[in-house]
């Protein structure tokens, strides 16, 4: 009935199940031809939008209306892209980048910091209210962060914080999902006897967690790290309702404002002096998108382990 | 008892290291609810004499009954087609393991980095005909012109498709996964008893991970009752037809941040957490979900009082 990480390690790696093929063996090759063939078309039509989205801005504006949206155009369609976007206010686009980039990253080490330590000591110690804590962390686990999204607006309105992109860093950092997935590993990987010991040869609960737990942590801390990347770096409604003006702006906000103020896919507005088109928006919606697919596609095990974790069981 | 007063005497340091993340639990999760709470009552232009009237208020808001209609819509194609689809395909990939597969499984998971804004950028782009890489299969359907598909009620199938592709990749793998935790010998069992491979899908499978497919559900189910930013940034000039309020959170949005009506918008927001909320303490309460998680807690509490 326990439940380790190592274990949904073990259970998402573990060889092929036997049984699923000896049962294919009385399945109609038509069927298995149809099951195939959905799941290979399936996956073609998850890449398209991903396939134009890199591709565009290889090609110019007049390029994406005739040529064909897989013909790659050249690699100077991606550097003539980048200089337009650069010539935007001034090279907004570098602070936008710049903001996504740091602000992701405080978020990263406050919230996965944050997280591993409150998983630690729900697990290795006997302070109090734990059940409650547990409660609470899963509650607000399932609730969507957008949902107090208003009441969080007036509190950093009273503290002052809005226009400040701490406003943003502080709230997203709160990480009971982390929290909640640290408790688990914590609790299934590392034995409370070694705590016990640890303390018996002098060590306080600060050197439990650097000496003992933290040494142990490498594959929790990726994937809490994972999870805050990922949950953060294209996140919009947060960051919109938080920091109205344009320089506080991270990628994704930036790309709502470039099709708002640009020509590029809002017919509303005129010709602009600066050479803002589709090719431009699509490397905007590149930098935002390829970094998670990336993550992604190195992180696939993490994103299941993650996501199970707690309720398989051995 | 020795043990518990070497615990209690570390207490201290616990509580500490604890603290950073009980901080932003208070002021980011429980303080905002209550705050939320006590904004409703104040007295505001659509509230003259304040009080919980702000609730009735909010419900007979001209946009109220419309942004209902659309989430609704959005949401039974939605949640739906999430949960059917997602567990046909991680059923479907379950049948037989090829290393090939984990190719597929790769495609599948692409989608779900283009989401929010970028989401809205390439399915312009897809739904367009002059410029769509699906041109032929417009075409097919006679679709020539982009105002055949941007119309009012074409809206919650478009939203619907977006919202789709960027989740649905993320929990085939993870149904999956869940898959993968079924004991070999159940599957054998079945496969000696002569079950064919939609008995063992639907008799043996589906019901052994169906903890996963609440879980799934009420995710799917929170967030789309959220839905924001694309109907938002369609809004900002792309499609001209859509609504400002289309969605709870723009109706929301628009009464805090244009009409100052911060009473209203957070009588919204409680609403909108009542179901979430339910749907969270189903998964908690009613399902064995996270109950090694809380059986973990039970056994180290006793463990650590040294009973």
């Amino acid at each position: 009935m326990t439940t380790t990480p190592s274990a949904i390690k073990d259970e998402v790696n573990k060889k092929p199940r036997k049984v699923g093929a000896s049962k294919m063996r009385h399945q109609h090759p038509f069927s298995t031809f149809l099951v195939t063939s959905w799941l290979v078309f399936f996956a073609i039509i998850s890449l398209i939008p991903m396939i134009w989205l890199i591709l565009a801005p290889s090609k110019t504006d007049k390029e994406l209306s005739y040529r064909s949206p897989y013909a790659f155009g050249s690699l100077k369609g991606y550097v003539n892209a980048w200089k337009h976007l650069k010539y935007f206010d001034n090279g907004v686009i570098g602070t936008w980048l710049f903001n996504s980039i740091w602000y992701t990253a405080a978020i990263v080490i406050i919230a996965t910091t944050t997280a591993a330590l409150a998983g630690f000591v729900i697990s290795a110690s006997n302070v109090r209210f734990k059940r409650t804590f547990l409660i609470s962390t899963l509650i607000m686990m399932l609730v969507p962060p957008v949902a107090l999204v208003i009441p969080l607006f007036v509190e950093m309105d009273k503290v002052h914080l809005v226009d400040n992109p701490w406003s943003v860093i502080l709230i997203s950092s709160l990480y009971p999902f982390g929290a909640f997935l640290a408790y688990i590993y914590y609790t299934t990987s590392i034995p409370i006897e070694l705590y016990e010991s640890a303390r018996l040869d002098g060590c306080n609960d600060f050197k439990l967690f650097t000496k003992i737990a933290l040494p142990l942590s490498t594959p929790l801390i990726s994937l809490l790290a994972f999870f805050a990347f990922i949950g953060n770096w294209a996140n919009y409604f947060m960051p919109y309702v938080m920091l109205p003006s344009s320089e506080h702006y991270t990628l994704p906000l930036g790309l709502g404002f470039l099709f708002l103020s640009t020509p590029a896919i809002n017919p509303g507005v005129g010709a602009t002096s600066v050479p803002i088109y589709k090719p431009e928006i699509a490397l905007a919606g590149a930098l935002i998108a390829v970094p998670i697919m990336i993550m992604f596609l190195v992180s696939q095990k993490r994103l299941i382990r993650g996501m199970l974790a707690g309720s398989i069981k051995e | 008892m020795a043990k518990k007063k070497a615990y209690k005497h570390n207490n201290g340091a616990m509580y500490l290291m604890l603290s950073p993340y009980l901080l932003l639990l208070f002021f980011f999760g429980i303080l905002p609810a209550l705050m939320g709470l006590l904004e409703i009552p104040k007295p505001s232009m659509a509230n003259a004499n304040g009080g919980w009237d702000a609730f009735k208020i909010v419900i007979h808001d001209f946009r109220f009954g419309p942004a209902l209609r659309h989430v609704l819509g959005f949401m039974g194609i939605f949640v739906p087609l999430m949960i059917f689809f997602v567990i046909g395909m991680a059923l479907m990939l379950d049948i037989k393991h090829s290393p090939w597969k984990k190719w597929l499984r790769m495609a599948y998971i692409v989608p779900a980095s283009i989401s929010g804004a970028v989401a809205v950028l390439v399915w312009y782009v897809i739904l367009q005909p002059t410029l769509s890489p699906i041109k032929g299969v417009l075409r097919y359907f006679h679709i020539t012109e982009s105002s055949q598909i941007w119309q009012q009620q074409n809206l919650v199938y478009i939203l619907a498709i977006m919202a789709f592709f960027a989740a649905a990749g993320n929990w085939i793998l993870i149904q999956y996964g869940s898959l993968q935790s079924i004991s070999t010998e159940v599957l054998e069992a079945a496969r000696v008893d002569g079950a064919s491979i939609w008995q063992t899908a639907i008799r043996i499978k589906l019901p052994l991970i169906s903890k996963y497919i609440v879980y799934m559900s009420v995710l799917v189910f929170a967030g789309g009752l959220q839905i924001f930013v694309e109907p938002q940034l369609l809004n900002g000039g792309i499609y001209t037809g859509i609504a400002d309020s289309w969605s709870f959170d723009q109706l929301s949005y628009n009464l805090a941040f244009m009409q100052g009506d911060f009473g209203g918008a957070s009588a919204l927001s409680i609403l909108l957490l009542i179901p979430s909320l339910l749907g969270a303490l189903l998964v908690i309460f009613k399902t064995d979900m996270f109950e090694g998680a809380q059986g973990h807690i039970k056994k180290k509490d006793v463990e650590i009082v040294g009973i």
